[in-house]
């Protein structure tokens, strides 16, 4: 029993928050179900806040598994019955527990609200294990946006039909099924990638915990590592004709940053134009789209990349006393200095590619003011990514601190990239532009220089994170 | 029960020595209020192989990644090449060769990027050496580094280390996940490579049959500071062991001149002698009433009985 608890606790330590946000959500399920009359109306009310509750966390449970099941693990003693354990305490919990209060309160339909909650319940641990399997519900949203009409006669009929229920719980048994397999199968680790690196598209998460890649997912990885492979023979090449600070600059950025090279950046743009062109047919339903919004969410997009740094600067420290035995720097003020020039190159490419997706939101939205997006976006990505790569160079070390660091960092963005699209309209191209350049560049440039000054002044550091 | 007086000093080295490559005095380090380094004062003669011997714990790693800046420390003075390590000192790191402890390489780089990376930065590197241990220690040189097992992962690294042909290589435990033929492999390619003149090695390890290999100078590591570094040739002719036995068994260990370390085990008496003339040790035990056995230790025993 107390292995279940540990593994219980594994989300919840993880992701307290969620933890505590998830099981408030079933109280409050439970006390709607209870009290609320009549039964019927608490019952629709607390079953659609379990099944936010149970979506959410299972999908912390299955990320937090899914890192669990190690191949070392196996070894443990009685490991997968463990499992199989708490998947039964998990089951009575989120779906037991509401099916059998709606039953005892006479609720109608509640055993088919119940393999609705399983279903939810193993859609977030599906999506939890295997991020690719999100991907099979666009066909319904699709569904949902284009003949609102059918999806609804469906469901009416669906209500009165015998085989719904089973029809139900298979699909939460052929969701189990896909998020299980791999899960606790033994299959070779891939080798790290760099620290500094995500190959996700908005490369805001990943490196963290050893990733499983769908054949896809493999496929793209194969690409960008060959790409890697020959910027850095390239970039070697090129150092060896002719050994200039630049390019010895260039070289050290080949190998922290082996992704961030032109041909990776198309390349990384090309897969998100099509990922983005799909999301666009999925949601053609809505009959407006803000362009703003989506330019603000590819500048968002773009800086998304930036906490990778502050997190990898820190996993790669023992790494990283190679490259001072390599570099052989006069100081270590140098030698700080040439890690900061090489992570540098990220707010230009930050703002390409914020470009770039802008420019493919504009395209996809057929918006307004194409000129003044671009604008906004340049200006704003820029100053945006300069003020991201400082604070996380230097910001806290903690995760909480990070996270709070990088939560300000984007919702200043967003201030400003809608204060600037105002301020642009209002006062036009000149005046505006200007303006918004002069506060937001000016900003941004404050930022990096103090964040470059103290990272200068920092001793550096080669022993590995305590976690 | 066992009692160790402190190692005999030795006297101040002699005219004829070197000039030390490596001079450390009063270095302190401390983590988090443990100090692992309490005043190291160590001199490393140019061309010699010093073997460092400790305890786990003791601080061997510590000192050696102190010694090359890779460790902020909180007091005293390192020289290195006879100049201060207040600063790196640019190409002066470059004429120091590493092995660290764990092989925290660059796992995303293949073998073959890794090395020619590594090459481009170094006025002096044996490519020809490179490529021969690239095939003499079967390592394919379009493997990633991350499928690299541990051992592999160790060749490749003594290999890098190695390739600038360095004047002091610096090895924390540099054979400890090779198997015996690449360890004597790798022994051999060492010993051949710094037998030239100037050339200095620190072998931080546990297996002192390396070190009786290499014929090493030994250092001591205990309680925070270099106990002694001495030939090992020297230690052994002068060290012995002697067994003391008698049914009555010992109460407390006779005094002895010359006695390092004393331990009483149910009947016998070992003791660790320095200097000591087999006369005296046979004519205490006939005093003593007690059967007498001297042996030679091995450096292994050595550790054990000093470290």
């Amino acid at each position: 029993m107390r292995a279940i608890v540990q593994l219980w606790l594994l989300p919840c330590r993880q992701m307290p928050l969620l933890g505590v946000l998830a099981h408030l959500l079933w109280l409050a399920a439970l006390a709607c179900l209870a009290w609320i009359r009549p039964h019927a109306d608490g019952a629709a009310l607390g079953a659609g806040l379990v099944a936010m509750g149970s979506w959410f966390w299972h999908m912390g449970l299955g990320a937090a598994l899914r890192g669990a099941c190690q191949p070392e693990n196996f070894l443990l003693p009685g490991f997968r019955r463990r499992l199989a354990g708490l998947g039964l305490a998990d089951a009575a919990v989120w779906v037991g527990v509401p099916a059998a209060l709606a039953l005892a309160l006479g609720v109608p339909h509640a055993m088919l609200g119940a393999s609705l909650l399983l279903l939810a319940a193993a859609m977030g641990f599906a999506m939890g294990v295997e991020r690719w399997i999100s991907l099979l519900f666009w066909p319904l949203l699709v569904l949902a946006g284009w003949m609102p009409g059918l999806v609804g006669a469906i469901v009416h009929d669906a209500l009165g039909s015998p085989l719904t229920l089973p029809l139900l719980l298979l699909t939460a048994v052929l969701l189990l099924r896909l998020a299980l397999h791999p899960m606790l199968q033994i299959t070779d680790r891939p080798p790290d990638a760099s620290p500094l690196e995500g190959l996700s598209l908005g490369r805001s998460t990943a490196a963290d915990t050893a990733t499983r890649r769908s054949a896809l997912g493999r496929r793209f990885e194969g690409w960008f590592d060959a790409i890697a492979q020959r910027a850095l023979a390239l970039a070697l090449m090129r150092y060896r004709e002719e050994p200039s600070a630049a390019r010895r600059r260039a070289l050290v950025r080949r190998l922290l940053l082996p992704h961030d090279n032109a041909a990776a950046l198309v390349l990384r743009i090309a897969i998100m134009a099509v990922f983005a062109a799909l999301y666009v047919v999925v949601a053609m339903h809505r009959q407006h789209f803000n362009a703003t919004v989506v330019g603000a969410y590819a500048v968002l997009m773009a800086l998304a990349r930036f906490p990778q740094i502050g997190r990898g600067m820190q996993r790669m420290r023992p790494n990283l006393a190679d490259l001072y035995l390599t570099l052989a720097p006069t100081t270590r003020t140098q030698y700080q200095q040439m890690l900061a020039s090489a992570l540098l190159v990220l707010v230009p490419i930050g703002t390409l590619t914020a470009l770039a997706y802008t420019a493919l939101g504009i395209v996809l939205t057929r918006a307004d003011q194409p000129g003044l997006m671009l604008l906004v976006t340049l200006i704003v990505a820029t100053g945006g990514g300069l003020v991201a790569l400082g604070v996380h160079l230097v910001g806290p070390q903690g995760t909480v601190g990070r996270q709070l660091v990088n939560a300000a960092v984007l919702a200043g963005t967003m201030a400003t990239y809608w204060g600037g699209a105002w301020l642009v309209d209002a006062l036009g191209y000149l005046f505006g532009g200007g303006l918004l350049a002069l506060i937001t560049l000016g900003f941004g440039l404050g930022v990096w220089f103090a964040s470059q000054r103290e990272y200068l002044q920092r001793e550096p550091c080669f022993d590995a994170p305590l976690a | 029960m066992g009692t160790l007086v402190p190692f005999p000093v030795q006297p101040a080295a002699q005219a004829a020595t070197p000039a030390p490559v490596l001079r450390v005095g009063g270095l302190r380090k401390t983590y988090e209020r443990r100090e692992v380094l309490c005043g190291v004062d160590w001199e490393v003669p140019a061309g010699r192989v010093i073997g460092l011997l400790g305890r786990n714990g003791a601080g061997k790693t510590t000192l050696l990644r102190c010694l090359l800046g890779l460790v902020p420390i909180d007091a005293g003075a390192i020289e290195l090449f006879g100049a201060t390590m207040a600063e790196p000192g640019g190409e002066r790191l470059h004429r120091v060769g590493f092995v660290p402890q764990n092989f925290e390489l660059f796992p995303w780089m293949k073998v073959s990027s890794y090395l020619d990376f590594t090459a481009a930065f170094y006025a002096r590197w044996n490519h020809a050496l490179a490529g021969r241990l690239l095939q003499e220690w079967e390592l394919d040189p379009k493997q990633k580094i991350g499928r690299l097992s541990q051992g592999q992962r160790q060749k490749l690294a003594i290999m890098r280390a190695i390739a600038p042909e360095p004047d002091l290589l610096v090895l924390d435990e540099p054979v400890a996940s090779l198997d015996p033929q690449a360890r004597r492999a790798f022994m051999a390619e060492l010993l051949a490579l710094m037998g030239g003149p100037g050339k200095t090695v620190i072998f931080s390890t546990h297996i002192t049959a390396d070190l009786e290999r290499a014929d090493a100078d030994i250092a001591l590591l205990r309680d925070g500071r270099i106990q002694f570094t001495r030939p090992l040739a020297e230690l052994k002719a002068r060290l012995c062991h002697a067994v003391l036995n008698r049914p009555a068994g010992w109460s407390t260990p006779p005094a002895l001149a010359g006695a390092i370390k004393s331990r009483i085990a149910g009947t016998s008496l070992h003791l660790l002698l320095e200097d000591v003339p087999p006369e005296r040790l046979h004519q205490l035990a006939k005093d003593e009433d007690a059967s007498l056995r001297i042996e030679m230790p091995t450096l292994e025993d050595l550790f054990v009985e000093l470290a």
